[in-house]
């Protein structure tokens, strides 16, 4: 599903410039649940940026579902975004002034589907997070937990194959952090391929491969042995 | 403290240059038109207050009826005023004016014409408050043969000399000697002259008898401007109560022989600028247009004002933590008012210096543009500094409530974690209250210019009936030139460019004679008032307009010299005349109803406009009359090469022996100066406008830079779920769209009710207001809305969304 070759990152900031990702080679298979860890600034939130099609590498290549798209641009990357990427921030990342359906809704909004139809699927996704009961809500009316859970609504709704999660877990606390692994895990379960940056060791306890960063390069990969 | 307050303003100010700029532009353009709006509206409130004793100062007018008819004039019958002091103890003085025409005035060479000049009795400089830098006000105007100078007129005729006792000499070589120089009269005079010439000359040429006489004939005629001022303590009530006994006494036994009655009538001086509609009037001025300017100040500065709310409640969200970190360091909630309302009353301060300093540049062009000549002291009036500091607090406190306000209350916990963020909620929806409010007044007057200059050019092209271009006017001034003026015209015609000439008692533009006729009507005959014009045979020529039935006068007809009366289309109608050749009018009877002209109509002429289109067509007539002189000549030349036309015209003019220096005027051009007033209030209301949306689309550009900036957030989230760029520009130009089309329906049927308030109350013809200019004004209100919005709203949208949305 993910396969990159030699990825590198630099950012350029007046004088300084900053390596965030050096020569980062890796492959991701479909169904796979992946966890990246690492200490803070090593490059984690820049690798999900560019798996994520959010950001295009300064070098090296990036091939998605067998397609190379580290040269795309950020209207081809949109297209191929939204219908096969969803997207968990540790911040959330909802918007305030629309309602917890609206923002659920939003991805459907874009990938033009009728209302009608994308009325049940918000509704499925919400029943399926439990947050169907608080649909008229406002984010800021919401628990951080009921927020990640909407999040993470969002990121299925659109059915991608692809979740980038960062730090799902980092604001929340550890009963509503366990909510939400379990229900990442589920949708692993139900097949969809995961890649989740994570400080927390029990959170990458989930997934079955955890890649370790420092300083923007691949220093481990563990893999966890099927029980 | 306060040194504190002013301290972080002025740092908050300079640290947001953008923002400050932005505002102050605003705040200076408002505050300037504000400043010149509120001189104008202080002048045209004020006038004739000046005179000190301006409360007891009344101006007379008269009420006449006659065969039935009713007319008002601003003037009354000469013996009026002293008569009326005679019999009634409650009046101090009088004062009369008569108006001394166009002069021509000469001291050794200088010569020229002053066309306001009065005459006017002694009792002036008791009467009125015209201070006097030479002579002595009780005895300047007592000998006949004396004239009084404003300051601007005796230095025009004796530069550095001293003008006292020096003569000026009229075109007839009657002497005038100079006793006195006053100061000009400031522009908010409704009765403004330049000179006075004593009364007593009148009386000296016309014999002291005839000029005092109280002979009841002599209340028949009118003739002056007649001001009374009352003793204190008295009220114009009593005189006016008292005033049938005095009819009886001096008026009555002309009045029942003619069949006609008088009343008096006045107005307090300083109503006169406004009140009544009188013939025979000096100009008067329009409270409507007072109101609409004043209005329009206002809008001006209510749109300056939301402009600055607008950019403060937005950064608003910025300084959340900057108040929560001065909560926190021990803040009291008044200090915060106290330090966010002096930074909109420091804006507002630095706005106003630089808003004066425009209003002094701007002051010359101003003039111009309202046509009136004011002082630069009326920059300078106590009272007007006190209006425009005290608006400019309020607007600046006004300004700054709303974020002094909503600031200062919040939640130093939550802005400090950061749950705040770009919520805002409250002021989300006041903000775009105020552009919708913006908008609406923007809108607003976007219609009313666009209307205007519909209805400006409507009455600049309507086809008048005749022709107005190529024609030049000339007045024949005196009577051995008017004697003259047929072979004058012979002569003008051998000239290859000149197509046709014609003189007449009238040309379109200045038919102002009206008498009482007898009117054939079914099978009687009645008394009414008829507008006249005397032609000369080729006048329908001349000007091109079509008869409707019948013919016109024809020299080889002999009786239509004295027999044949020709009417306008209005008359037939009026009258209700199935056939109109044929029908009589007798013209010229005398009191007992005898003498004159019996009249038989040959011909119907269509209804030409021949006054300004403010007035409906009335009933017309023309005849042919030898005995009358025609001091109108008009020359239709085919409009090549005027120049030589012209000096071919003034060399006849002084062959002729004119007494007078050449003076001529194209008819088009003055038909056109008939509707300056309106024509002035569409450049005013022009700029103005252009004035409102400037500060409207900078207080867009300055709101789209704060949306802009606090939507980043949301515009990343929207571009990581799949939304394209086409698809966040759609986003956000629909909701100021929404804003502009919303204040366009408020705007939309104020505005066309006011306009057509407006149209039908100043014009008798009138366009129709129509769609296209909403259409216009709407298209155009949120094209340039969005344009303006445009710059930021773009870059937004074309933001990096991983800055946006930081992972973490
Ligand atoms: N837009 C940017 N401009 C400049 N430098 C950047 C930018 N984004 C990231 N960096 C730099 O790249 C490096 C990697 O950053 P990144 O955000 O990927 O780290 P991270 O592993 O996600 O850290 P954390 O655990 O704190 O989230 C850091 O040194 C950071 O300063
Ligand atoms: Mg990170």
């Amino acid at each position: 599903m993910i396969q990159t070759n030699k990825l590198t990152k630099v950012f350029r900031t007046d004088e300084v410039e900053t390596t965030a990702l050096n020569e980062v080679s890796f492959g991701v298979d479909e169904g796979e649940f992946v966890a990246v860890m690492g200490p803070s600034g090593c490059g984690k939130s820049t690798l999900l940026n560019l798996l994520g099609l959010l950001d295009n590498p300064t070098t090296g290549e990036y091939y998605f579902m067998e397609e190379k798209v580290s040269n795309l641009r950020e209207k081809q990357r949109a297209k191929k975004r939204k219908s096969n990427i969803g997207f968990v921030f540790q911040n959330f990342n909802l918007i305030d002034e629309l309602t917890v359906f609206e923002n659920v809704e939003l991805p459907l909004i874009y990938l033009g589907i009728k209302g009608s139809e994308r009325k049940k699927r918000v509704d499925d996704v919400l029943e399926q997070m439990g947050m169907l009961h608080r649909r008229k809500h406002y984010p800021l009316q919401l628990s951080g937990g009921q927020q990640q859970r909407t999040a993470v609504a969002r990121a299925i709704v659109a059915r991608p194959k692809l979740i980038l999660a960062d730090e799902p877990t980092g604001n929340l606390d550890s009963a509503h952090g366990e909510e939400v692994m379990n229900l990442l895990d589920q949708l692993n379960q139900n097949g969809t391929t995961i890649v989740m940056v994570t400080h927390s060791p029990s959170d990458a306890e989930y997934a079955r491969r955890t890649i370790n960063l420092f300083d923007g390069q691949i220093v481990t990969e563990n893999i966890k042995q099927a029980l | 403290m306060i040194i504190s307050y002013l301290k972080t303003a002025l740092r908050g100010l300079t640290k947001n240059k953008f923002y400050s700029f932005l505002n102050i532009i605003g705040l200076t353009v408002g505050l300037a038109a504000f400043i010149l709006i509120l001189i104008y509206v202080r002048t045209e409130a004020s006038y004739d207050q000046y005179h000190e004793k301006h409360d007891r100062i009344h101006r007379l007018e008269s009420n006449f009826t006659i065969s039935g008819k009713n007319d008002q004039f601003g003037i009354v019958p000469i013996p009026m005023a002293p008569t009326l002091k005679t019999e009634f103890p409650e009046i101090e003085s009088f004062v009369r004016f008569s108006d001394a025409g166009n002069q021509l005035l000469r001291y050794e060479n200088k010569e020229s014409y002053e066309k306001d000049f009065f005459f006017a009795d002694s009792t002036i400089f008791a009467v009125f408050s015209h201070p006097m830098i030479l002579g002595n006000p009780k005895t300047a105007l007592v000998e006949p043969n004396t004239v009084v100078l404003t300051e601007s007129k005796a230095k025009k005729y004796f530069e550095d000399e001293n003008p006292l006792g020096k003569i000026l000499l009229d075109a007839e070589n009657n002497q005038f000697k100079v006793t006195g120089v006053i100061e000009d009269l400031p522009a908010n005079s409704h009765l403004k002259f330049d000179g006075l010439f004593s009364a007593t000359t009148l009386a000296a040429r016309m014999g002291e008898e005839r000029f005092n006489t109280t002979e009841p004939v002599s209340f028949w005629n009118i003739g002056v401007y007649a001001y009374v001022l009352l003793k204190e303590n008295t009220s114009i009530d009593a005189i006016h109560n008292k005033f049938p006994s005095f009819y009886d006494k001096y008026m009555k036994s002309i009045g029942d022989q003619i069949n006609s009655s008088f009343t008096l009538m006045s107005t307090p001086l300083a109503d006169t600028h406004f009140e009544g509609n009188y013939s025979a009037d000096e100009p008067k001025g329009n409270k409507m247009y007072l109101y609409i300017f004043s209005a329009v100040g206002l809008f001006i500065l209510i749109i300056a004002a939301i402009n600055y709310m607008n950019m403060a409640t937005a950064r608003s969200v910025k300084r959340a933590k900057e108040v929560g970190i001065r909560k926190v360091a021990g803040a009291h909630r008044k200090q915060l008012i106290n330090q966010f309302l002096s930074e909109s009353v420091i804006l507002t301060a630095v706005g106003l210096v630089i808003a004066f300093l425009v209003v002094y540049l701007l002051f010359p062009s101003f003039q111009t543009l309202i046509g009136k000549e004011l002082e630069y002291s009326a920059l300078f009036n106590i009272g007007l500094w006190l209006e425009v500091i005290g608006t400019a607090l309020i607007i600046g406190l006004m300004a700054g409530s709303y974020p002094a306000f909503y600031l200062s209350s919040f939640n130093p916990s939550k802005v400090l974690k950061g749950t705040m963020s770009g919520k805002a909620g409250g002021s989300g929806r006041l903000r775009k209250l105020l552009v919708v409010i913006q908008f609406w007044i923007a809108i607003m007057m976007i219609i009313g210019t666009l209307v205007i200059s519909n209805q400006l050019s409507f009455l600049r092209n309507k086809d008048l009936g005749f022709q107005k271009e190529n024609m030049i006017v000339m007045e024949l001034q005196d009577s051995t030139f008017r004697s003259r003026g047929e072979t004058f015209k012979k002569e003008l015609l051998s000239h290859p460019n000149i197509v046709n000439a014609t003189t007449a008692t009238g040309v379109p533009g200045q038919t102002g004679w009206i008498q009482v006729v007898r009117m054939e009507k079914e099978t009687e005959m009645i008394d009414d008032a008829m507008i006249i014009c005397i032609p000369d045979y080729d006048y329908l020529e001349t000007y091109d307009i079509d008869v409707v039935k019948g013919r016109f006068f024809r020299k080889d007809m002999g009786t239509d010299a004295t027999e044949a009366v020709v009417v306008n289309e209005t008359t037939v109608k009026q009258y209700g005349w199935e056939e109109p050749i044929g029908k009589k009018i007798h013209w010229g009877f005398n009191p007992q109803g005898e003498g004159g002209r019996v009249l038989k109509v040959i011909g119907v002429i269509e209804d030409y406009h021949y006054n300004s289109l403010h007035n409906k067509v009335q009933p017309l007539m023309m005849f042919i009359h030898d005995d009358i002189s025609k001091g109108l000549i008009t020359v239709k030349t085919n409009g090549r090469n005027n120049a030589s036309t012209l000096s071919f015209i003034e060399e006849k003019w002084h062959e002729m022996g004119a007494k007078r220096p050449f003076e001529y005027q194209f008819l088009d051009q003055s038909l056109d100066e008939m509707y300056e007033t309106e024509q002035k209030t569409g450049v005013i209301f022009h700029i103005a406008t252009v004035i409102t949306v400037l500060i409207a689309l900078i207080g867009l550009l300055g709101l789209s830079s704060f949306i802009a900036e606090q939507k980043t957030k949301e515009i990343g989230i929207r571009k990581v779920v799949g939304a394209s760029v086409p698809n966040i520009l759609v986003l956000l130009y629909k909701e100021f769209a929404m804003l502009i089309l919303i204040g366009f329906a408020l705007a939309a049927p104020l505005t066309w009710w006011g306009l057509d308030n407006w149209l039908q109350n100043n014009f008798v013809y009138a366009i129709d207001i129509s769609w296209p200019a909403f259409a216009i004004a709407g298209i155009a209100s949120v094209v340039i809305g969005l344009l303006s919005i445009s710059y930021h709203t773009v870059r937004a949208a074309n933001g990096n969304m991983v800055d946006a949305v930081k992972w973490e």
